[in-house]
C-alpha cells in the first residue's frame, strides 16, 4: 500500500460505514437495505485484485460487524471471501466497462448475501428461509446501480497500489 | 513460476484473514458477549456515535425523501387509513363514556395491568439495524441511564423487544419479529400458554405448542407468559390472533400472530427497568 492509499482507504471505509449506517438503513425496498459495505468488498477485488479484495473486505466486514448483534467476524469471513473471489475472476480482465462492473457487482453481491445466510445459519442464526429470495434480487439490482460510483470511489482509494492484474508475474 | 508465486502470496493472505474471522467468531460465541471482542465492539460503537448521531441528522432528509419514494404505495395507504381513522375516531368520541368504561371491566376481565408497577426509562430510536437479516433498532439510552441488558422494551401498543446489548450511551433491542427471537406468551381468553418466534418484518409470527383442544377466536389478545424463565415480566401485550387452525394429524395448533406494534413507525418507546430471573 502506498502511503496515499494508507490514508485514502480508511477514508472511504469510514464514509462507507456512516452511510451504510445511516441513510441506507432508512432506504429500505420490501424492508431490504442495499448493502454498502459489501460493495466496497466487491470493489475492491474488481479494482484491485484478489489480494486487496481480501483485505478490504476483511476490513469493511469487521467494521459492520461492531454495528451488528450477530457473531462478530461473521461478515469478516465472507466479505473476505467475496472479495478474494472477485479480484480471482477479475485477473486478466484490463479495462472492464461499467455494464460489465455493474454485472460483476450484481453476481458478487448475491453471492455475498447467500453466503453471509448460509455461513449465519452454521452458526445457528435461521438466515436461510423464503425472505432470502428477495433481499438477495433487491441487494444485487440496489448494489448494481450503486457500482459505478463505489467502483470508482474505491480505486481512487487505492490509486498508487498497482492492481495485480496489471502487474501479473513481473511484480514479484 | 512467478504467477504461482504470486498466487501463493494472494492465498496465503487469504487464508489468514479466513483465520482471524473464524478466531473472532469462535472468541465471540466462547465470552457469550462479554469479553475483550464485546469491549472492542462496544468501544467502537461508542466512539463512532457522535459521528454517526451528526451524520444521522445531515443524512435524514436524503434518508425520508428516498425512503418516502421507495415507500410512496404505502404512504398513499397511510394516508388513507389515517383518513379513515379520524372519520372513525369522530363517531367514537360520541361514544366514549361507554367504551372508557367498557375497556375498563374488559382490562379487570383479562388482567391486563401491563406491568404498573415498574419503572421505565424514556428512549429514543436513534437507528435501524444495517442489515437486512437481523431486526434490531439502537437507542440512545445506555448504561449511564441504568439500561441493563435483557430489558423487556415497550410502547403503549405493547411489546417491542429485549434490550441485547449496551454501551454507555446507546442500546441495541432485539425486537420480538427478528427470527431468533423466541418468547412465552398466554393466550388471553384460553389462558393456554404457548411460545412466539419472530418471522421477520412483513409475515406473521408463528405461535406453537397450542393443543388443539383449545378454543382460540380470531381477534383474541396474546400477553407475555411471564413463565419463560424470567426473560419477560408477566401481561406485556404482545399480539392478537390473525388466524388458527388445526393442521390433520398435528398435535398442536397453527396459530398466526399479528404484533400490536407497528414496527415501521418506531419512535419513542419505553424500556421498563426489569432484571431477568436467571435460570436455576
Amino acid at each position: 500500500m502506498t502511503s496515499s492509499s494508507r490514508f485514502r482507504v480508511p477514508l472511504v471505509l469510514i464514509t462507507c460505514l456512516l452511510l451504510h449506517t445511516t441513510v441506507l438503513a432508512d432506504i429500505r425496498i420490501r424492508d431490504v437495505m442495499p448493502d454498502l459495505m459489501l460493495l466496497v468488498a466487491v470493489a475492491a477485488g474488481i479494482t484491485g485484485g484478489p489480494d486487496r479484495g481480501a483485505r478490504i473486505g476483511f476490513a469493511s466486514g469487521m467494521a459492520l460487524d461492531l454495528f451488528l448483534s450477530g457473531p462478530l467476524g461473521l461478515s469478516a469471513l465472507v466479505f473476505t471471501l467475496v472479495g478474494y473471489g472477485m479480484g480471482a475472476a477479475h485477473t486478466g480482465v484490463l479495462r472492464p466497462s461499467w455494464y460489465l462492473r455493474s454485472l460483476a457487482a450484481m453476481l458478487g453481491s448475491a453471492a455475498g448475501v447467500v453466503l453471509y445466510a448460509i455461513a449465519g445459519t452454521m452458526l445457528g442464526e435461521p438466515l436461510v428461509s423464503l425472505r432470502l429470495v428477495p433481499v438477495v434480487v433487491i441487494v444485487a439490482l440496489a448494489n448494481a446501480v450503486m457500482a459505478p460510483v463505489v467502483v470508482r470511489v474505491v480505486g481512487w482509494s487505492l490509486a498508487g497500489d498497482v492492481p495485480d492484474r496489471l502487474t501479473g508475474s513481473i511484480r514479484v | 513460476m512467478a504467477v504461482y508465486r504470486r498466487s501463493g502470496r494472494h492465498r496465503f493472505v487469504l487464508v489468514l484473514l479466513v483465520l482471524t474471522s473464524i478466531t473472532a467468531i469462535t472468541l465471540d460465541f466462547r465470552d457469550g458477549g462479554e469479553g475483550a471482542l464485546e469491549t472492542l465492539r462496544t468501544g467502537g460503537r461508542e466512539a463512532f456515535a457522535p459521528i454517526q448521531g451528526a451524520a444521522e441528522g445531515l443524512f435524514s432528509p436524503v434518508g425520508n425523501f428516498f425512503g418516502g419514494v421507495f415507500r410512496y404505495r404505502q404512504v398513499q395507504d397511510d394516508n388513507a387509513r389515517l383518513r379513515a381513522e379520524v372519520d372513525q375516531a369522530r363517531q367514537e368520541s360520541v361514544r366514549a363514556v361507554d367504551a372508557e368504561r367498557e375497556r375498563e371491566l374488559l382490562t379487570r376481565l383479562a388482567n391486563l395491568d401491563f406491568v404498573p408497577d415498574l419503572r421505565d426509562i424514556p428512549a429514543r430510536v436513534v437507528a435501524n439495524a444495517p442489515s437486512n437479516f437481523q431486526r434490531t433498532v439502537t437507542l440512545d439510552r445506555g448504561s449511564k441511564a441504568d439500561v441493563a441488558v435483557g430489558m423487556p422494551v415497550v410502547t403503549n401498543a405493547g411489546l417491542v423487544g429485549r434490550v441485547v446489548d449496551v454501551s454507555e450511551q446507546r442500546s441495541t433491542v432485539l425486537l420480538v419479529t427478528d427470527p431468533s427471537s423466541r418468547i412465552g406468551v398466554r393466550l388471553v381468553g384460553s389462558r393456554d400458554i404457548g411460545a412466539l418466534t419472530g418471522a421477520g418484518p412483513r409475515d406473521l409470527m408463528p405461535l406453537d405448542l397450542i393443543n388443539i383442544d383449545t378454543t382460540v377466536s380470531e381477534g383474541e389478545a396474546v400477553v407475555s407468559s411471564g413463565l419463560d424463565q424470567g426473560i419477560l415480566p408477566a401481561q406485556i401485550p404482545v399480539g392478537k390472533v390473525r388466524s388458527a387452525r388445526v393442521p390433520e394429524g398435528a398435535l398442536a395448533q397453527e396459530v398466526l400472530i399479528e404484533p400490536f406494534v407497528d414496527f415501521r413507525r418506531l419512535e419513542l418507546v419505553r424500556i421498563l427497568v426489569w432484571t431477568p430471573t436467571p435460570a436455576p
